[in-house]
């Protein structure tokens, strides 16, 4: 039975078609993806990498909800140019904390990777609350919003943390008993700033780019 | 088997394939204005006017969803129902169920639409519904591919024809990338922690996140060339051996191409020389369909005098053509440098979204609504002029984007005569709103020319109803 | 059938397409001729244009000051121009000459490079516009030169290539797909180049 006659028979059997295209479609997921679910160094914390606080985390949260990594990216390839303007690139093992990762794929707006300690918190707050206030030709969007929305405000950072403690962050029960009150008083804008002050701080200058 | 009488009051289900037609074209509309409006808050930023659901960060998987969701699904689910019919000879099984598919569907959009303007996002690009909305779309899919399989179940045909396989390989891969991708662990009702984390939610999204593009927006809507081209043209598809060949090799192909959104990422290098071969290699079976397409309607000229229908089909293929030779290309290390996070990525989904997938399925609609309501096209000059809008809009905006696009990452990466970078970011994105603004005027020509699309099956629906077609009767077709 | 086209073919184009799309498809022109009389000389001067302006205004890309390239580079890289435009002048008459069997239209390559020469001869006039290397205008000026040479395409192919309208629009939209792709093509191949350290240096 030649090639078309095989063939035939995959057309004239609708469960054989259904197994075909699922096996033959799984196959490239298999190869590619199921390994690197199993890959440790893509699991590994880099030494100074460390799982987001009760205020960064909820920070993090805030930027996935304002949709920042629509404009901004955060994955700063290892090009000459690119290390240059943005420092050292990134590396897999400080993004393992990152439910989901955040990094990016179009540049509106610089990458913001390594924006940790770059700029002061009183630059992030009039930068979000609007942004050509200090840089004069940006389309970014403002967020006045943020500073008068309290950072807890859902009452979940408990249930946050509890579910990614499940997930194998290295969370403490009394570091998550103490959650709310590390919010108590923030807003959202500063949650957000707490979180872009520590981005990329896992690598310091000083290091290999 | 002996041969099966059809009972008198048996007709195909074409209502609700009206239905599909008319709430994706609803949706296209709604999911281009947001884009128009989009892309002027990139020139304009105040626009939003300090409201948080006009954000462009919240408008942006608006636009996105409401566009690949909301028309795309709609338009491939009626396109779909339409045409497994004909090519098995039976009416829709499960027509209730068929029906529950459209609607149920329609309010996971509008909801789920809701939901992203309200801050409920995952931020997984075209995964950005919440676990509620992931769960909903699941059990509307697994409906869909009852309908679907069960048709072909009970089909009077015995070989299922070409267009059902690229339907259900739609079905089947959607489902297999969206729950797997999906993956997460609920905290609120409007937030969950993706179970897979950095590099590999990475390689994980864009398994997804490509081969959403490779079974929705590219295989499905080949399943509606090959049924509907030769149905147009009159003429029967030019290699059936070809198709063959083609549609085994772009199943396994395809999947292999999604880390090549993550080329000099910290995933690991085998993984993206991986993608990059099988993107290039991908580009043979593209190209093959493609090819299978124009040469069945090179020969259907005489149509074209009074079939508006035609011209969009062969223009499509002419950017589905470029679209995927684009692809493949930005999928080398060496372009890719230069074009990964630039606006040439968003020309690059443009030329597909608006040539391949916009005006694959308004020469598909301009063919079949006339068809569906038993009559003529309201005006066959309207549509004339949809088309020379169609072609305008996306020209001038790939045109646009292919201009910020390169000058964006060669700027970014230039360096002067002692090595030190040349431009600061914020310099040289102050230079691109003349590029926004061509971009804008791209994307309101192309809406317009829609509108009028819109406007002309309204005219051609009003006062009538779906008409009611009977399956041929069959004597035994199987051996 | 006549063999010579009358040198003022390109000027006519300009004031009557439609005589001059007539009188084409009433001749039998020789390849060589047309390559040789008509398309260089139309190919020497986007280059010319893009070479007087670099040089003495220096490349806008938009960022604050503009590239000044030496000018044995810039020297290069105008010839590289001028072997582009000839490359995809022959390669788009002999892809249009290769579609013909299946459109019916005629056969000849001397009349693809005709036709060729034509669609091009608009984009020669906005090449003016290199004079001022300033990217955007040059891209706002290439839209109206390029649908006035999608209008020379619609319009004549049928009318030089001797089929009817209806198969001149399927024939003129395959070649579209074949000049987007080598448009495409030619976006990819000089970033690939640049990146390799042909061009101002990037630091890839």
């Amino acid at each position: 039975m030649n090639a078309i006659e095989l063939h035939k028979k995959l057309e004239e059997n609708a469960g054989l078609l259904i197994f075909g295209i699922l096996f033959v479609s799984a196959i490239g997921g298999l190869v590619q993806v199921l390994p690197s679910i199993f890959q440790e160094s893509l699991k590994t914390p880099t030494a100074t990498t460390k799982p987001y606080g009760a205020v960064t985390l909820t920070g993090r949260d805030i930027y996935i909800r304002e949709g920042c990594s629509v404009c901004h990216s955060q994955q700063i390839r290892p090009l000459l140019a690119e290390v240059k303007r943005y420092g050292p690139y990134s590396r897999a093992g400080e993004s393992v904390y990152d439910r989901p990762f955040l990094w990016g794929s179009k540049r509106t707006g610089p990458d913001l990777h390594r924006v940790g300690g770059k700029f002061s918190d009183i630059w992030h707050r009039l930068h979000l609350i609007n942004p050509r206030d200090v840089v004069r030709n940006s389309i970014m969007p403002a967020y006045p919003w943020l500073a008068e929305q309290a950072a807890n405000a859902d009452g979940a950072i408990k249930r946050k943390m509890r579910v990614l403690q499940k997930l194998g962050h290295p969370y403490s029960d009394e570091e998550i008993e103490a959650a709310p009150a590390a919010l108590e008083g923030l807003t959202d804008i500063d949650a957000l700033i707490a979180y872009l002050q520590i981005l990329g701080t896992s690598r310091s200058p000083g290091d290999t780019p | 088997m002996a041969a099966t009488e059809l009972k008198k009051n048996e007709v195909y289900h074409d209502r609700v394939v009206t239905a599909l037609v008319i709430f994706s074209v609803i949706w296209i509309i709604v999911g281009m204005s947001a884009g128009v409006y989009i892309a002027a808050e990139l020139v304009w930023p105040t626009l939003d006017f300090g409201e948080q659901w006009l954000s462009f960060g919240r408008l942006r998987p608006l636009h996105t969803n409401v566009v690949i969701f909301g028309f795309g699904v709609s338009a491939l689910m009626g396109t779909a129902f339409y045409s497994v019919q004909r090519t098995s000879h039976v009416p829709l099984y499960a027509p209730k169920l068929a029906w529950f598919c459209c609607f149920a569907w329609q309010i996971c959009i509008l909801l789920g639409g809701i939901s992203l303007l309200a801050g409920w996002t995952s931020s997984k690009e075209y995964a950005e519904l919440e676990w509620p909305f992931d769960i909903a779309i699941t059990v509307v899919w697994v409906s869909f591919g009852i309908v679907f399989f069960g048709t072909i179940a009970k089909r009077k045909i015995k070989p299922i024809y070409i267009s059902n396989w690229f339907y259900g390989g739609l079905i089947i891969v959607i489902a297999m990338i969206h729950i797997v991708n999906s993956l997460a662990i609920p905290v609120t009702l409007s937030k969950s922690y993706s179970v897979f984390a950095g590099a590999q939610d990475a390689i994980v999204q864009w398994w997804y996140g490509h081969n959403a593009v490779g079974f929705l927006l590219t295989g499905g809507f080949l399943g509606m060339m090959y049924y509907f081209l030769p149905k147009q043209a009159e003429r029967p598809i030019w290699s059936y051996r070809l198709s063959i060949v083609a549609f085994w090799a772009f199943t396994y192909s395809y999947i292999w191409a999604g880390p090549h959104h993550l080329i000099y990422s910290s995933i690991p290098d085998w993984v993206q020389s991986l993608a990059m071969v099988m993107s290039i290699v991908l580009l043979a079976p593209s190209w093959a369909t493609m090819i299978n397409g124009i040469m069945t309607v090179s020969g259907a000229s005489q149509k074209l005098k009074t079939d508006p229908a035609l011209k969009f089909i062969v223009l499509s293929l002419a950017f589905y053509g470029l679209a995927t030779f684009e692809g493949s290309m930005m999928a080398i290390k060496s372009v890719n440098v230069v074009s990964h996070f630039t606006d040439w990525t968003v020309g690059h989904v443009h030329s597909g979204a608006l040539g391949w997938n916009a005006m694959i399925t308004y020469g598909t609609y301009y063919f079949l609504v006339p068809r569906l309501f038993g009559t003529t096209l309201y005006s066959v000059k309207l549509a004339n002029i949809h088309f020379w809008l169609a072609l305008a809009g996306t020209m001038l905006y790939v045109l646009a984007m292919w201009g910020a696009g390169v000058s964006q990452g060669l700027l970014w990466l230039s360096l002067d005569e002692i090595g030190e970078l040349s431009f600061s970011f914020k310099d040289i994105m102050a230079s691109m709103p003349p590029y926004y603004a061509l971009r804008l005027v791209a994307g309101l020509i192309f809406l317009t020319g829609t509108v009028l699309m819109a406007f002309n099956f309204y005219m051609t629906m009003k006062g009538r109803r779906t008409v009611q077609v009977r399956p041929p009767i069959v004597t035994s077709h199987w051996a | 059938m006549k063999t010579v086209i009358s040198s003022w073919l390109l000027l006519r184009l300009l004031f009557r397409p439609a005589a001059v799309f007539e009188e084409l498809a009433d001749t039998q022109p020789e390849p060589h001729i047309i390559f040789f009389r008509y398309f260089v000389w139309l190919s020497i001067v986007p280059p010319v244009f893009a070479y007087i302006g670099a040089s003495n205004f220096g490349w806008r890309l938009g960022a604050a000051e503009p590239l000044f390239v030496p000018a044995g580079d810039l020297m290069i890289i105008s010839m590289a121009y001028f072997f582009v435009l000839l490359f995809g002048f022959v390669s788009t008459a002999i892809i249009a000459q290769w579609m013909a069997s299946t459109y019916g239209a005629r056969h000849s390559l001397g009349v693809h490079f005709a036709l060729v020469t034509i669609i091009a001869a608009p984009l020669v006039v906005g090449s003016v516009m290199h004079l001022f290397p300033h990217v955007f205008l040059n891209v706002l000026v290439l839209i109206p030169t390029l649908i006035w040479s999608m209008y020379l395409l619609y319009k004549g192919l049928p009318i030089v290539l001797k089929i009817t309208p209806e198969r001149g629009m399927l024939m003129a939209s395959a070649l579209i797909g074949y000049l987007l792709v080598a448009a495409v093509s030619l976006l990819g191949l000089t970033v690939a180049l640049w990146g390799r350290g042909i061009g101002p240096s990037i630091g890839v």
